[in-house]
């Protein structure tokens, strides 16, 4: 047929023919769907995150696995409201993680394309959109619990609660390298570096390794990062801690620490793109690179408690269409949306407010790494974060493995205090925020 | 009468423009009309000559200076707003002393080295800047009832309708500035700044006046800013965006009045609008780069050359140039 047209044999018959394929290509295709859809019943999602610039890689991995939850839902059936299913269509906005074009954008999700629910990355952004969510309800999530004050009643934080969840790094570190005592630490000094390095410093103190060094704070316009890592191994470290830097960041320090002939551990929030950095350094200084987002395709993902629906087969879905993209953002919007659609079912409503208290009422949620509480009055000032496991994982003969799953809630029981010391120290309490 | 009669055929356009917008369209406007001060207060500081890179960061000083005063002392906001302009024209006159020691390429480098120190501060003194994370909540403007027409800042109609009037009061001033002696000096200093010199104009003060009064200008954009959106930070004010005033003010061109300002309109609609509409909202930094990267090439004097060459083409009778339109004037040049 293809071929007909090329050659200019394309006629009213071939025309026909290839009409009726398509027309039975689509009728078959609604034929396998589980549930009947409505036609006209679509659910409209708004994804405000930055999808170009210096941010992107924590937005765009995260529409990209979006799509993928998506297109499983909808061929499931879509979600259920009311006994009718309804498809799940997002619509995305690039904000570019500048506050006015947040504001735009979340102005044009909610009041041109009818959007439900909007998920953000937060941080810079999230002061923009405040106070459109404080006029219009609509509900918010953010990956930075940061964003959370007893203000932004419609904020919610279900999927991460950065940074409290690298106490667990620390934690499975000092377990089980008793051995390791010392350490350094760096961070960009912005919105995500700050409350980043009092979280460590707290998980230290807590686990009784030394900083050897205050936190070493560089700008973000930082490009050569060779001083950076001079100065952090002048003292000597038996870890050098890299705090939640963006990958930008993460690459070229752990090159440095590899021409520099660094041999001790390396911790960090993310490894985004690792196989990167194994690349560029070698798979020996790699192992045993301990950081916190693991690859969906991991065993340990498919053990009770578990979340999110086939982790392995999502995983193998991503990377065949963004071979190399995997990164710590790629499950996590698709996991709030495993929390959005189960809220929005029991309420047997799409509405904001209803899904909100659907979702938050009981005090517990599923969270991807299994049941958690709905938490963070000390330090948020409002219970809006959805805190239980989080996974531990170390790189192990150039692949990410998760180590094993620690509490966040049972950390905080014994240590909260000093999280809120460091943070106070920090001006990052809730109510230090200007 | 025919100039009174096209003023207020403008200003009916301009008040009637957002009625005819989506919302996020509004929202898009609302920034543009203060990006439109910020990139005219940006000509009026090169037309001595002199090309800056922390211009940006001076509205920022507006920006930060307008908020603070509104936060912490409870100023009224549009006076908060003309403090802040004050003070980044304040900033300016004290950075005028360093960097009015320099000229051409070291005054631009200079112009960024002390607009990255005065970022720096923002981010170092948490208090009273906010640091990295910069301020929020940020008052907005008090809303209030004309009787015919309510204005709530919230709406992006309301508070463009406000904005529109600062501007347009603030490109009146520019214009009128430019075409006085003062002005026709800032423009003798930028072609033949020894012959100035010679004629004993103190080139320097004028330099520093045009710095100083751009820079308030500038400071006042950066007011208008932060009491729409409510939050500023470091980042709202970096190199970056001083890219896209630089790209605004090179495609529009700088020989006119309204060259820079409508490379701003025309290059804010492209990226903020028809390239997100078509869904082009990925893809937009590569294609916006290559329509620059076109514009410069095919046009090197900006689009007001475009505007000239169209003007010269309505005014001319056919077969026969009439005197003043470009080609005659290229001819007399």
């Amino acid at each position: 047929m293809i071929r007909h047209v090329f050659t200019g044999r394309f006629n009213r018959r071939s025309f026909i023919k290839a009409s009726a394929s398509l027309a039975g290509l689509a009728a078959l295709n609604t034929s396998t769907s589980g549930l009947a859809l409505a036609a006209d019943k679509v659910v409209k999602i708004g994804f405000l995150a930055p999808l170009t610039g210096a941010v992107a890689a924590w937005g765009k991995p995260g529409l990209d696995g979006c799509q993928i939850w998506a297109e499983r839902v909808n061929a499931a059936g879509g979600i259920s409201i009311g006994g009718e299913g309804h498809k799940v269509e997002f619509v995305a906005y690039d904000n570019e993680y500048d506050p006015a074009k947040a504001r735009t954008g979340a102005t044009k999700l909610i009041r041109e394309d009818g959007v439900k629910f909007i998920m953000m990355l937060g941080g810079d952004t999230w002061p923009g959109v405040e106070p459109v969510a404080d006029r219009t309800g609509m509900l918010f999530s953010t990956l930075l619990p940061s964003d959370l004050s007893p203000d932004t009643n419609t904020l919610i934080a279900p999927a991460e609660v950065h940074p409290i969840y690298n106490v667990t790094g620390v934690e499975w570190l000092a377990e089980n390298r008793p051995d390791l005592k010392t350490a350094v630490m760096c961070a960009q000094d912005d919105a995500l570096g700050l409350p980043s390095v009092a979280t460590y410093l707290a998980a230290f103190e807590a686990a009784g390794i030394e900083m050897l060094d205050e936190p070493l704070l560089f700008d973000p316009a930082t490009t050569d990062f060779a001083p950076v890592v001079t100065r952090l191994l002048s003292k000597n470290p038996q870890i050098v801690c890299l705090d939640t830097c963006y990958s930008d960041y993460v690459h070229p320090i752990v090159e440095q620490l590899f021409q520099q002939g660094y041999k001790g551990q390396i911790i960090s929030c993310t490894a985004d793109f690792y196989d990167q950095m194994i690349a560029k350094t070698s798979k020996e200084f790699m192992e045993g690179f301990i950081f916190q987002f693991p690859d969906f395709d991991d065993p340990a993902l498919n053990g009770h408690g578990v979340n999110f629906d086939d982790p392995n087969g999502f995983y193998a879905e991503y990377n065949k269409r963004h071979p190399g993209e995997w990164g710590a953002v790629s499950w996590e919007y698709a996991s709030i949306m495993d929390l959005w659609k189960a809220a929005a079912e029991k309420a047997g409503s799409v509405e904001p407010d209803a899904v909100l208290n659907a979702m938050t009422g009981s005090g517990k949620g599923n969270h991807a790494f299994g049941e958690a509480d709905w938490w963070g009055k000390d330090l948020f000032g409002i219970d809006n974060a959805l805190v239980g496991d989080w996974p531990v994982v170390a790189i192990e003969n150039g692949k990410a493995r998760i180590k094993g799953f620690k509490s966040i809630p049972d950390w905080y029981g014994k240590h909260g205090e000093l999280l809120k010391k460091h943070m106070a120290a920090y001006n990052q309490m809730w109510d230090q925020r200007t | 009468m025919r100039n009174l009669t096209l003023i207020l055929c403008v200003a009916a356009a301009l008040i009637a423009l957002p009625h005819g917008l989506s919302f996020s369209q509004q929202e898009v406007l609302v920034f543009l009309t203060i990006n439109i001060l910020l990139v005219a207060s940006y000509r009026l500081l090169t037309l001595t000559g002199e090309w800056s890179l922390g211009h940006v960061v001076i509205m920022g000083v507006g920006a930060y200076a307008s908020a603070l005063l509104s936060k912490k002392l409870g100023l009224f906001v549009p006076v908060s707003m003309l403090l802040g302009g004050l003070t980044a024209a304040l900033v300016a006159y004290i950075l005028s002393f360093p960097l009015f020691r320099m000229k051409g390429f070291y005054f631009l480098i200079g112009s960024f080295a002390a607009g990255e120190v005065i970022r720096l501060l923002w981010k170092r003194f948490r208090e009273p800047f906010g640091g990295a994370k910069g301020l929020k909540r940020i008052d907005s403007m008090p809303d209030f009832d004309l009787g015919f027409y309510a204005f709530e800042f919230f709406e992006p109609v309301s508070y463009y309708y406000f904005a529109l009037l600062v501007v347009a009061v603030c490109l009146w001033v520019m214009w009128r500035l430019e075409r006085s002696p003062v002005g026709l000096t800032f423009h003798a200093i930028h072609w033949q700044d020894k012959l100035a010199e010679a004629a004993g104009v103190n080139v320097r003060g004028y330099r520093t006046l045009a710095f100083v009064v751009a820079s308030g200008f500038a400071g006042l954009s950066g007011a208008l800013l932060a009491h729409y959106i409510g939050t500023i930070n470091p980042n709202s004010f970096d190199v970056e965006q001083m890219v896209f005033v630089l790209t605004w003010a090179i495609v529009g061109g700088t020989a006119t009045f309204y060259g820079p300002i409508l490379g701003c309109i025309v290059l804010t609609i492209l990226n903020e609008i028809i390239l997100r509409e078509l869904g082009f909202e990925q893809a937009r930094p590569v294609i916006y780069g290559l329509i620059l990267i076109l514009s410069i090439l095919f046009l090197p004097k900006g689009l007001e050359s475009l505007v000239e060459r169209l003007a010269a083409r309505f005014r001319k009778t056919p077969g026969k140039p009439e005197l003043g339109t470009a080609p005659d004037k290229e001819a007399r040049a």
